[in-house]
This record gives structure tokens, sequence and C-alpha cells, in this order.
């Protein structure tokens, strides 16, 4: 790391002041008391968080983002552990392809990917299925988890796995005993960010959500396109926590740095 | 028959011979090293031996048993790799009682093996450490635990002192070669140190391009090298390139180009083309104008325990160690004579190929 000097310093920090005070002022508004978008001046009050949980639409919204990150992200990450083990160990015919078609998601836009996703749910007659809900959103969450874990393949020695067999230990007992242990940051955090995007994710689902299936922030979307109140700032606030709860422990068992500057 | 044998085991890589028929008979109990520069084929023998890597002809026999083509896992024997490939995730204890927990010993017996293992590598305060809380010596002695508790009939370490420093090392070789000896495992070494695979082996196993060029008792190998690519590998050496004058029953001359040199007579003939080897060790400093030749001191070094001189002489820049005893050594430009007994010569036949010196490239 380089040090900074004054400017640059003064710089960041304006960056990062830009970057969070509408956080910052989001998570405020939402204590207001007032009806208006307001900062609270007259004290706090959860009045608005309340509202929340009496909406019925919100209600409901919050548990399918949640089922919706959590199902997503698990499958993901079920799905990228042989695909990234098979892609950084194995020299086969169209591994090249492979590794470009799991990571394609992330250089398609999540527009161009609602539509096509749109027609793909009315072909085989899954519009509104929860089912399909999840699988697109496996699709779009799954590069994040490839990139980890196979940053976290590559460097791993394989001496390691080498004696474990070496001392009598089968290939499941390896993968089991030794393997998946020694990749487990890189699993959990594939899995976190997963959740994270999986969850924030609006673009593409404004799409193939139905009425019963709709996430939160596709409910946010719809509710203020009609109206905006402090209610809006609520789930805005719920949004950030959840998000920055997730965050804190992906710093916590892999380390933010790794994913985002590429440190070891 | 012997314990463990490999008989005309080759490994090719599409063109790439990484080894080469290479036969070897390991005794029960024996320490064996591999010996030689990089690249020569010692990890992939070894490898082989371990069913990490298929040869692609020949046959490995584990006590008369068949074990070419049989699965690492299967084999039972203990490897320490150079990088110890510990398991990062696990404590000493949990290392170490790996192998006993695929061997399916019931968790009574295995506390007190594990015990007795760490106890034997003086780790026994260290069983609750996981490997990253440890210095490079002590998991290398977790590493060699975890492969000995097993009790395999066959113990292989890839360069298992390569990273450790000088001092570390040369402690460890002996602890190694204790060890080796309380167990009695019969131990396969691959290293490309002269230093290590003397002081601790029974024999060693020379290699070069993956063939196998001499395998002997160290001592036979530092005083007998059977080609001039193992007297220049093998510790330092002066080579002298001549062509034999004169032979009778038990004596030869050879020139060096236009000096002539008395050796003893191999079954040499008049006009053969021959390299002198002679150890630096060898050679005597003695008064001017004693001593075969003459010569004057180029450059001095100190090595510790030894002197080294390059003497300037009628056959080049020769090299000459004496011990230091104590005594002033000399100096440069002093005149001296050099003397040696014509036993300690060494002949090979033919010129001295113009090969880049093996020593480089083993580092
Ligand atoms: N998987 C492989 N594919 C192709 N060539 C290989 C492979 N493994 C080893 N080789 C080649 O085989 C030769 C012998 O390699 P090996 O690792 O046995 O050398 P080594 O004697 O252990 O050397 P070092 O002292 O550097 O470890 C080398 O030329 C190496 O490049
Ligand atoms: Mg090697």
């Amino acid at each position: 790391m380089t040090r900074n000097g004054p400017i640059a310093l003064i710089f960041h920090s304006l960056v990062v002041l830009f970057m969070l005070a509408p956080l910052a002022i989001v998570c405020l508004v939402a204590f207001t008391p007032e009806n208006t978008l307001s900062l609270p001046t007259r004290g706090l009050s959860l009045r608005w968080f309340e509202a929340v949980f009496r909406h019925p639409d919100f209600v409901q919204s919050f548990w399918n983002s949640l089922w919706l990150a959590l199902l997503s992200a698990t499958l993901a990450v079920v799905l990228a552990v042989p695909a990234a083990l098979a892609i950084t160990r194995w020299e086969f015919r169209g591994r090249g392809f492979l590794n470009a078609l799991f990571l394609s998601p992330l250089i398609i836009p999540h527009l161009v990917l609602g539509v096509a996703m749109l027609r793909l749910f009315a072909l085989v007659g899954a519009t509104g299925s929860f089912g399909w809900l999840v699988a697109a959103h496996i699709v779009i969450v799954t590069p994040y988890v490839m990139r980890l874990l196979i940053a976290a393949i590559t460097g791993f020695d394989r001496s390691v796995e080498q004696a474990a067999y070496s001392l009598g230990a089968s290939e499941a007992t390896v993968f089991r005993r030794v393997t998946l242990p020694m990749i487990l940051p890189g699993v959990t955090g594939g899995w976190l960010i997963a959740f994270i995007n999986s969850f924030d994710e609006l673009t593409m689902s404004i799409f193939i959500t139905s009425p019963s299936t709709v996430t939160l922030p596709v409910r946010m979307y719809m509710y203020a396109t009609e109206s905006i109140d402090p209610m809006m700032a609520a789930v805005s606030a719920i949004i950030v926590g959840i998000t920055a709860v997730a965050v804190l422990l992906l710093d916590r068992v892999y380390g933010l740095d790794r994913i985002l500057v590429g440190q070891h | 028959m012997s314990f463990l044998e490999l008989k005309d085991i080759t490994k090719s890589y599409g063109t790439l011979n990484a080894v080469s028929d290479v036969t070897l008979s390991v005794e029960k109990g024996e320490f064996v090293s591999l010996l030689g520069p990089s690249g020569c084929g010692k990890t992939t023998t070894l490898q082989m031996i371990a069913g990490f890597v298929e040869p692609t002809s020949g046959t490995i026999r584990l006590d008369g048993r068949d074990i070419t083509h049989a699965k690492a896992n299967s084999r039972g024997l203990g490897i320490v790799f150079q990088s110890y490939a510990l398991f990062p995730h696990m404590t000493v204890f949990d290392n170490v009682s790996f192998g006993l927990e695929m061997q399916r010993v019931p968790k009574s017996d295995r506390r007190p093996r594990v015990e007795e293992a760490l106890e034997l590598v003086h780790l026994a305060a260290y069983a609750g450490r996981y490997p990253r809380e440890l210095s490079g010596g002590q998991r290398q002695r977790v590493a060699l635990a975890r492969a000995i508790v097993i009790r395999p009939p066959v113990l292989l370490l890839d360069e298992p002192l390569s990273n450790l420093d000088a001092k570390l090392r040369e402690a460890m070789q002996f602890e190694l070669r204790d060890i080796q000896r309380k167990v009695g495992t019969t131990t396969v070494m691959v290293t490309h140190d002269q230093a290590e695979a003397f002081s601790i082996s029974d024999r060693v196993v020379v290699m070069e391009s993956g063939r196998i060029t001499q395998i002997d008792q160290p001592y036979r190998i530092y005083e007998h090298p059977e080609t001039e690519f193992i007297s220049r590998f093998v510790g330092k050496t002066n080579l002298l390139p001549g062509t034999v004058q004169a032979v009778n029953d038990r004596a030869a001359t050879v020139s060096l180009g236009g000096v002539p040199v008395e050796i003893d007579a191999g079954a040499l003939v008049r006009g053969d083309t021959v390299t002198l080897c002679i150890r630096p060790e060898k050679l005597r400093l003695t008064g001017t104008g004693l001593g075969r030749l003459p010569g004057r001191v180029a450059e001095r070094y100190f090595l510790g325990s030894q002197w080294l001189y390059h003497i300037d002489g009628p056959l080049g820049t020769l090299m000459a160690v004496t011990p230091n005893d104590g005594s002033a050594p000399l100096d440069t430009g002093e005149p001296v004579g050099l003397d040696w007994t014509p036993s300690v010569v060494r002949v090979h036949r033919g010129r001295l190929a113009e090969a880049p010196d093996p020593t480089l490239e083993a580092h």
C-alpha cells in the first residue's frame, strides 16, 4: 500500500462521503416521525418501520427475497464447487468454453437477461413460478461464486491432498476432510456475495416476478412509482442493514480486500 | 529378493523421458538417497514409488508384491513432501492422527501412538498447535511424525530439509537419521544436496538426466566416482586432460600438456586420452622445490575449518584444500610445491566434455 498525500486523502474522503452520505441520509429519514421524507428533527420514531411490517405486501416480499437469496446462493455454491474444481484442475475439451459460459452473466446486462428470461418462462409455461425465479437468480450469482472459488482452488497446494491420499484416505474422504475445509473461506465468501447480489437484484427480477413472487426491491420500485413516503426510507434501511451484516460477515470469513483488490 | 525393487522403470512425458530404465533394489531397513541435479528425474522416480505418477513401463515390487499399478492410497507408504503438506485446518495431533483414523485404528489406540510419534520428533508439547503456529523445522518434524505413525513399510522423503536454513538443516540431518535408525523404516530420500545425501545414507543413487549413473556407498561415490560428471557433481575436483605416454605393469605415465605425471596403472594403453581427477584435499602443499610440481598461490579463501587455495602451475590453476590447523596460511604470490600420492588420482577415459559445471545446475 502506498501512503496517501494530503490531497489524495481529501479526495478519497470526499468520494467516500459522496457514496456514504445518501445511505446515511436514507437511514436517518427512516426514523422520521413526519409524514414526508424529512430528516428527523423532532425526535426519532419507529412508526415507518412499523408501517412496513403492517404492510402485508412488503412482509411477503421480504420473505420472498430472503428465501430467494438463501436458495439461489446455496444452490449456486453447490453447482460452482464441482465446476470450479473441474475447470481449475482438469484439462478437457471445452474447458475454456465452460469457464466463459459460467462467467458470461457478468457481462450481459440484467435488463437483457430479464427480457430473455421472460421469453423463456413464457415458452416453458413457467411464468410466475418461484422455482424458475430461483433458477434465474442462480444464473446471475454463479459467476461471483465461481470467481472466488477459482481463486481459492488455484492457490491450493495439491500435495496436501496427496498427503491425505497417501495416508489411506479415499477420494471422497480427501474432498470432505481436506479439500473442502481448505477452500471453505472461498465457499463462504462466494455464498455471501451471491446472497447479497440476489437480495439486491432489481432489474432482471422486474421482468420475471409474478404478484405472489414479488421481491423486496421490485416491491419497492412498484411502490415508489406511485408514491414516495418515509416508508420507502424504512425499507431501504432494512435492505442496507441486511446487506451490511452480510458484508461484515464476508469481511470476517474471507476478507474484503481479497475480493475487491485481489490481495492474499 | 530385495524389499523394494524398481525394474526398468521409465516415465515419458510426450517425447521427453523424465526417467529412463531405472533399476534399483533397496534392502529392508536401508536408507537410500537419490542424488542429482535439478530436473534429473528424482521427484518423478519417488512419485512413481508413491503411486502418484504411473510408470510408462517397468515394474515396482514391494516385499515381493507387484505394486506398479496399485493406487497410492492402498500402498500404505509414508511420504514427507518438500512443502510438508500439513493439513492447515487441523492441529498437530489431528494431523498425525489422520493416517491412523484412515486405517481404522480404534480411538483408544490412536492417542498413545500419536503421542509416541510426537515424542520421537520432540514435539510432544506442541500437539494442540496449528501448523501455522510452528516454525519450519517443527513443521518438518510434524510431517515426519505423520508419515511414520502409520508404520509404513517404506518412507519416502522429497527434499525434506531443503526449506530449512543451513544450521537447522544440518541438525535435522542427524535427527532424521537417528529417527530412521530407531524405527528401522526402509527409507528413500530425494535430494540435490550431496552433503545431505552423504551424511545420512547407507547408499547413494546418483541420477543424471533420467538415468542412474552410479549406486554406491557415500564414501565410494566420493572416492571412486564412475563418471567425470559424478566427480564434478559430488564435491570439488581438479580435472586434468592428458594422454597416456607409457605403461608398465604397476604404473602409467600420463602427459598433461607436456608435463609427465605418474599414476597407478589401470587397464590403460599407450595413446589413450584420459582425464585425471584429483580432489583438492588430496593435494599437499610442500615447500618450494619439493613435491611433484612447482606452483604459486594465486588466490586464498577462508572456509572456516579449511583454507582453499588456487595454485597456478604448469597444469593451469589447481584447487587445494588444507585444514585450518591453526598454523599461518600461505600468502598469495608465495611459491609452493604440490605433492600427492599416486593412488588418489582417479582416471576417466576420454576427454573432458565441455559441459557446464553440474554443481551450478544443482541450485
Ligand atoms: N507432469 C509433467 N509433465 C511434463 N514434464 C514433466 C512433468 N513432471 C516432470 N516433468 C519433467 O521431468 C523431468 C524430471 O522432473 P523431476 O521433477 O523428476 O526432477 P527433479 O530431479 O525432482 O528436479 P528438482 O531437483 O528440480 O526437483 C523434468 O525435466 C521435468 O520438466
Ligand atoms: Mg524434485
